[in-house]
C-alpha cells in the first residue's frame, strides 16, 4: 500500500550542504518545504571523537568510502573504473558530517575559464553574482578566518578569528614568506569561539570523522534546526526512488521508501535535488519516463557527464621532534594560492591551491605508510607527531568521458541501480600535480623538514563531486540554467555540485551552498507561482 | 587454514601470533604485537568487519600454502629472517589483503595504553579534553599583508 501525503510547495531531496541551505532559505521565504533525507539523524555523542577506539571507527563504520562503511543508508558506488575513489556520507547533514570545513571561495577567473584561458566553458554566472550568498552562508555556518587575503577579492570580516595556526602552521607560513610565496590562514567553518549556540573547537584533531562537540559546522546543527524553526519539515530515513513527471514533462512529486520499506507518494509544486554530484545524476537517470525518455531533464544528454573531482597530490615532511603536530584541526591551518591562476610557462593550464595538513593519531600514522618489521619502531618514532603535509588541490577540467552512469547489475536494497563512475586523470592534471608536488617539497624543506615523501596522486580523494548536471544558457549544452532550474522542467531545480561548469582549484562547498542560496533567493523573488 | 566460516584454527592462531611479532617487533620494555596478546582483538575486528575477515582468511591461506614455507616445516619452524622473507612474498602476491591484515594489527597495537605511554599519546577519547593551542596571532601576517592583491580580473 502506498501512503499519500498532503501537497507541499517544495520537496528538497538531500539534507547535506546544498539541500539544507535551500531548505532553510525557502522556509524563511514562507514556502512550505519538506526535506527528504535517506539517512537518519546521527547522534553526535556517537561520533568517533567521543570514543576511545576512534581510529578503528575511522577505518570501518566511519570510513569515508560508502562501500567500506556500508551504513544502512549508504548506497554502493561502483568506482572500479575510476582513477579516483568516491567519498561521501549519507545521513542528516550529508557529507558535512565528514567534511573538514575548509572553505576557500572560487576566484572571479574561475567563472570565465573559456574567455580567459580558452578551455572548458564559462559559467552563466559570475563571482559577483554569488558574493552576497557566500556571505550569507558564512553567517549561517559561521566562518573563522580573516579578511585581507591578497590572492582573493576582499571580503567582509569573518564571523570569528582564524582557528589557531599552531607552531607548525606558523613554521610553514614563515617558509612561504621566505620563499616570497603567498599564504593565508584558512577560512574554516569551524568555530574558533562560541557561535550561534555552538561551542569553540578544542583542537582535538581529526575532524573528518564527525564532531561530537558540534564546533564544526555540519548542516544538521546549522541550517536544518534553523529551517525547522521557520516551519520546514525534515523527514529522515526517506529514500526517494522516483521523481514523477506529468505528460507535460513537469514534476508532480516524488515516491520514496521509509526505513521499513513502506512506500510513500509525496506531491509537490516543485522539487529541488541536492543529492551531490553522484547521487543527483543517479536520481535523474533513474527517473526516466515517457516525457523524459533518457532520464529526467536529460534532453541535452549531459546528465552524468563532465564529472569533476579535483585532482589531489601532495608531499609530507618529517620535522625534527618538537611540539606534536597532531594538535589542532587536521586541515584548517593555512593555504597558499601562489600557483592558482594560469601561467602557461608552468606547462599546464589553470592551477591549484596548497592546503596544509597535520599529523594523525598513532594507528593512522602507522597505517599511513610506516613499514612493518625491524624498521617499524624507528620509522614510527620519526613520524609520529612530527609530520606536516601540503596537499595539492588541482582543477580538473570537464570531460564528457568522465561520467556517472547507472550500473546495469548492482542495485541497492531498494532496487535502485548503483551509480557507476568512469573517470580518468587527463594529461593537464598530471602535469599540474607533478608541478604541485615539486613545489610542496620545496616549501616543506624550506620549513625545516628533514625528509619529504611525495604522493604523486591521491586516489582516495573523491570528496568533491561536481559537474554532472552542469548549468548554462544553452539547453543543448547544459542541464540547468544559471539559477539551477532545469531547462526541461521549470519546476525542477538542482542545487548541488552537479551544476558546476568547472571545478576551480579549491574545496567546493561554500560555492555549492552559495549557489543553493541563490537558487532559493530566485525562487522566492521570481517563482511565487510555486507557492500554494 | 581458517574454516569456511572464517574461524581461525589453533594452528592459525599460533602462526598469527608469531606473524604479529614479526610485523610489530618488541621495543623497549614492550613485547611484540603477538606476544602482547592482541590476537583476540584482531579476531574481534575481523569478525566485525568483512574487509578484515576476508583478508585475514586469504592471508592465512597464503601462509599455509606457501610452498617454500611448507618445505621448511611450516612458518613456525623458520628463522626470524626467513619468516620475514615469507611474509614479504605474501605481501607482494596479495598486496591488498596483506595491507588489510597489517592495518588491523596496527589498529590493535596502537590502541594499547602501554604503547600510548611509550609514544607519549594520551589514551581514551579525544573529547572532551581536546588540546590547547595558543590563539591566532595576527602579527604572523605582517609579511604577506605587504603583497598587492594579485587575483586575476575577469569580465563580468
Ligand atoms: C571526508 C570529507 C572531507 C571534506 N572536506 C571538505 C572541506 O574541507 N571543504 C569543502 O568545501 N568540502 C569538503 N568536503 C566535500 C563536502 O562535504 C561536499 O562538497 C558537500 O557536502 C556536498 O554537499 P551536497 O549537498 O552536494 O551533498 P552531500 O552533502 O553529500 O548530501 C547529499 C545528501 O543527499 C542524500 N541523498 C542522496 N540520495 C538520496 C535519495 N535517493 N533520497 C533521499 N536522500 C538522498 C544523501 O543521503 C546525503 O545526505 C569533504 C567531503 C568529505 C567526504
Amino acid at each position: 500500500m502506498v501512503t499519500s501525503h498532503d501537497r507541499v510547495d517544495f520537496i528538497v531531496i538531500g539534507s547535506g550542504a546544498s539541500g539544507a541551505a535551500a531548505t532553510w532559505k525557502l522556509a524563511q521565504g514562507g514556502f512550505k518545504v519538506l526535506c527528504l533525507e535517506q539517512g537518519p539523524w546521527v547522534d553526535h555523542s556517537t561520533h568517533p571523537t567521543n570514543k576511545a577506539n576512534w581510529e578503528e571507527l575511522s577505518r570501518t563504520k566511519w570510513h569515508y568510502h560508502p562501500n567500506v562503511r556500508k551504513g544502512p543508508s549508504d548506497y554502493y558506488v561502483n568506482d572500479d573504473d575510476s582513477d579516483v575513489k568516491v567519498l561521501m556520507y549519507n545521513a542528516l547533514g550529508g557529507s558535512t558530517i565528514h567534511w573538514t570545513g575548509h572553505v576557500p571561495r572560487f576566484h572571479p577567473s574561475d567563472f570565465r575559464v573559456k574567455t580567459l584561458d580558452g578551455v572548458a566553458d564559462d559559467w552563466p554566472i559570475s563571482y559577483w553574482d554569488l558574493e552576497k550568498f557566500y556571505d550569507e552562508n558564512d553567517e549561517l555556518m559561521g566562518c573563522s578566518g580573516i579578511h585581507g587575503d591578497p590572492a582573493n577579492p576582499d571580503r567582509s570580516p569573518r564571523q570569528m578569528a582564524p582557528v589557531p595556526l599552531g607552531h607548525d602552521g606558523e613554521r610553514v607560513a614563515r617558509a612561504f614568506d621566505r620563499l616570497g610565496w603567498h599564504w593565508w590562514p584558512s577560512d574554516s567553518h569551524i568555530n574558533s569561539e562560541p557561535y550561534r549556540g555552538r561551542p569553540a573547537c578544542n583542537n582535538c584533531g581529526p575532524l573528518g570523522y564527525g564532531c561530537s562537540l558540534k564546533a564544526k559546522a555540519m548542516t544538521d546543527v546549522t541550517y536544518l534546526p534553523e529551517a525547522m524553526e521557520h516551519g520546514a519539515e525534515v523527514r529522515a530515513n526517506a529514500t526517494v526512488y522516483n521523481i514523477a513527471t506529468g505528460a507535460d514533462g513537469r514534476v508532480t512529486g516524488v515516491n520514496y521508501y521509509d526505513a521499513d520499506g513502506g512506500e510513500h507518494w509525496q506531491p509537490a509544486n516543485a522539487v529541488i535535488v541536492g543529492c551531490n554530484g553522484i547521487g543527483t545524476p543517479r536520481m535523474l537517470l533513474h527517473a526516466a519516463s515517457d516525457s523524459h525518455p533518457t532520464g529526467l531533464a536529460n534532453s541535452s544528454g549531459l546528465v552524468g557527464k563532465n564529472l569533476m573531482f579535483h585532482v589531489y597530490a601532495g608531499a609530507t615532511g618529517i620535522f625534527p621532534k618538537g611540539e606534536p603536530t597532531y594538535r589542532g584541526p587536521l586541515a584548517n591551518i593555512i593555504m597558499s594560492q601562489e600557483f592558482y591562476e594560469t601561467d602557461l610557462s608552468r606547462g599546464f593550464v589553470r592551477g591549484y591551491t596548497f592546503q596544509m595538513g597535520r599529523g594523525m593519531g598513532p594507528a593512522s600514522t602507522a597505517v599511513g605508510g610506516v613499514s612493518w618489521g625491524s624498521n617499524h619502531h624507528r620509522e614510527f618514532d620519526e613520524r609520529f607527531g612530527n609530520v606536516n603535509g601540503l596537499g595539492v588541490i588541482g582543477e580538473d577540467l570537464p570531460l564528457e568521458s568522465n561520467r556517472v552512469t547507472l550500473d546495469p547489475e548492482i542495485r541497492d536494497r531498494w532496487g535502485i541501480p548503483a551509480p557507476r563512475v568512469h573517470y580518468k586523470l587527463d594529461e593537464n592534471s598530471k602535469r599540474m600535480l607533478a608541478h604541485g608536488v615539486k613545489q610542496a617539497r620545496t616549501a616543506l624543506l624550506e620549513a625545516g623538514a628533514v625528509r619529504v615523501f611525495e604522493n604523486q596522486h591521491n586516489v582516495n580523494a573523491g570528496w568533491h563531486l561536481m559537474g554532472t548536471a552542469r548549468m548554462g544558457d544553452n539547453p543543448k549544452r547544459s542541464v540547468v540554467d544559471g539559477y539551477g532550474q532545469a531547462h526541461d522542467a521549470d519546476n525542477l531545480f538542482i542545487v548541488d555540485g552537479s551544476v558546476f561548469v568547472t571545478g576551480a582549484g579549491v574545496n567546493p562547498t561554500p560555492t555549492i551552498q552559495a549557489i543553493a542560496l541563490r537558487t532559493a533567493d530566485y525562487i522566492i523573488r521570481e517563482r511565487t507561482d510555486l507557492k500554494s | 587454514m581458517p574454516t569456511a566460516e572464517g574461524q581461525l584454527t589453533n594452528s592459525d592462531r599460533r602462526n598469527m601470533k608469531v606473524v604479529m611479532d614479526r610485523l610489530v617487533p618488541p621495543v623497549d620494555d614492550l613485547p611484540g604485537a603477538g606476544s602482547m596478546g592482541l590476537l583476540d582483538e584482531v579476531e574481534r575486528m575481523a569478525e566485525e568487519h568483512d574487509r578484515y575477515r576476508v583478508s585475514l582468511v586469504r592471508f592465512l591461506d597464503a601462509l599455509s600454502m606457501d610452498m617454500s614455507v611448507e618445505a621448511e616445516g611450516g612458518f613456525l619452524a623458520l628463522e626470524g629472517e626467513q619468516q620475514d622473507e615469507a611474509l614479504k612474498e605474501i605481501e607482494s602476491s596479495i598486496a591488498k589483503e596483506f595491507a588489510n591484515v597489517l592495518e588491523v594489527v596496527y589498529l590493535a597495537y596502537y590502541s594499547r595504553p602501554e604503547v600510548h605511554r611509550r609514544i607519549g599519546w594520551r589514551s581514551g577519547p579525544l573529547q572532551p579534553l581536546g588540546f590547547t593551542l595558543p590563539p591566532f596571532d595576527e602579527s604572523i601576517l605582517d609579511t604577506v599583508r605587504k603583497r598587492e592583491p594579485f587575483w586575476r580580473q575577469a569580465p563580468d
